[in-house]
């Protein structure tokens, strides 16, 4: 069983693991590991989203509304930010 | 036809899109220089508190010249570290805190907080008791002249021409600086100079070290290791050296100067967070150039809150190096324009 890696890790782990993803994407699909957690909300994704994207881990990929008109950004994992897993735990490294 | 229509319509709505993350964008970029302003304002309000602080019993008697900022060091990071630690609990994240201690990145916020905690903040707040705040402030703000040199040295960056004007400039204005002593009492005036510079060092290392890995750590957690791991090392490491204990029982005890110190940290803290907070919505090299800004604060502040004469040289120190600093760590062209150019 791997150690449970701080979210911000896991979040890089997950998108070397899809396309793409949206703020809501990557909540659902970490829900069952930190869903529980008073940090699991949307405004906490969202600063690291921001913040993993200003330091180059991510960029922005596709951009569109919702049905209720709402701004879905979605977003992809840089090269740089792929050639950071090799500072993850060797449990998670890929 | 009827999917020609619908095909534009796509367009259409992609484009809007865009149009709408680009002013979220925007709207973001302007917030956080305001953010990254804050944090400039907070690092130069903390310095001049501190000051204050070590102007005052117990600090002023310490069994050495370095008693006082040392025990004052390790009591702010120690107060930041709880002020942060209360943070992290109210946002749902203090589990992050030992999750991310298990991991390189995480411990490398600890061996880098050693170089920014008892080397540099010791050496920042040494050069504050020695030489006052807005000389010792105007030469810590070299250390992005000291971490482009580090990187030239270790990570093998190349230094562009725009860096070497900067690094230049500043080196000129720290010169224009510290030329002429302030008047009055102050025998230890180069050696606090020398200090101050030990904190630039300090800070550079720390620099070059967050090169590996440090953005993947949540920066409220990041901060909170920080301060702590720098109160624990400059207690069990630093304070045993300057006779310090005996003071610091005395400085919790001693509430005039205690609640002085107890905001600066509070105000240092918010500083910190305002630095992260800002570096993800308007970049690192804006939030670097605002935030180098904090030694002309602690001019401004030195001016209303302590009696500390304000020469022209101070000042014009100050803000060459400010702008030289500035050269260093971004490119002013790049700064203005904030809105994104590929929509």
């Amino acid at each position: 069983m791997a150690i449970k890696l701080p979210m911000r890790f896991r979040i890089l782990h997950h998108f070397c693991q899809v396309e793409s993803a949206s703020n809501q994407q990557l909540m659902d699909a970490l829900r069952p590991e930190y869903g529980t957690e008073g940090q699991f909300n949307s405004a906490i994704f969202n600063e690291h989203l921001m913040s993993m994207r200003a330091g180059g881990l991510i960029e922005d990929k596709a951009v569109s509304f919702d049905p209720e008109g709402n701004l879905v950004q979605e977003f992809a994992v840089t090269e740089f930010g792929k050639s950071r897993m090799k500072y993850l735990p060797k449990s998670w490294k890929p | 036809m009827a999917n020609g229509v619908e095909a534009i319509r796509g367009v259409g709505t992609a484009v809007s899109a865009q149009a709408a993350r680009s002013n979220l964008e925007l709207r973001y970029a302007k917030k956080g220089l305001m953010w990254a302003l804050i944090s400039g304002m907070g690092w130069g309000l903390g310095g001049v508190l501190i000051g204050m602080a070590l102007g005052m019993a117990p600090f002023t008697t310490g069994a050495t010249i370095y008693t006082g900022a040392l025990v004052a060091g390790a009591m702010n990071d120690g107060l930041g570290g709880i002020y942060l630690f209360g943070y992290n609990v109210y946002t749902g994240r203090w589990r992050e805190i030992f999750r991310t201690l298990k991991t390189w990145p995480g411990a490398l916020v600890c061996i880098a907080a050693v170089f920014g905690g008892p080397i540099a903040m010791g050496g920042y707040l040494m050069g504050i008791e020695l030489a006052g705040p807005a000389y010792a402030m105007g030469i810590s703000a070299l250390y992005p002249v000291v971490g482009a040199l580090l990187a030239m040295i270790v990570l093998k960056e190349k230094i562009s021409r725009r860096v070497w004007i900067g690094i230049a400039c500043s080196v000129a204005g720290a010169i224009i600086m510290s030329y002429t002593p302030p008047s009055g009492d102050h025998p230890h005036f180069y050696l606090g100079l020398g200090l101050a510079l030990l904190a630039a060092l300090g800070w550079g290392v720390e620099g070059v070290l967050s090169t590996y890995g440090m953005e993947m750590v949540d920066p409220s957690v990041a901060i909170n290791l920080r301060q702590a791991t720098s109160s624990v090392v400059s207690m069990v490491a630093v304070l045993p050296l300057v006779g310090g204990f005996v003071m610091f029982g005395k400085a919790l005890q001693t509430f005039s100067s205690l609640w002085i110190l107890a905001a600066a940290a509070l105000v240092g803290a918010i500083s910190y967070w305002s630095w992260y907070r800002a570096f993800s919505m308007c970049g690192v090299a804006r939030t670097m150039a605002l935030n180098i800004t904090y030694s002309i604060w602690g001019i401004v502040f030195t001016y209303f809150f302590t009696t500390t004469e304000i020469t022209a040289s101070l000042v014009v120190g100050a803000v060459i190096i400010t702008l030289g600093s500035i050269l260093v760590v971004s490119n002013p062209s790049e700064i203005i324009k904030l809105r994104n150019e590929e929509v």
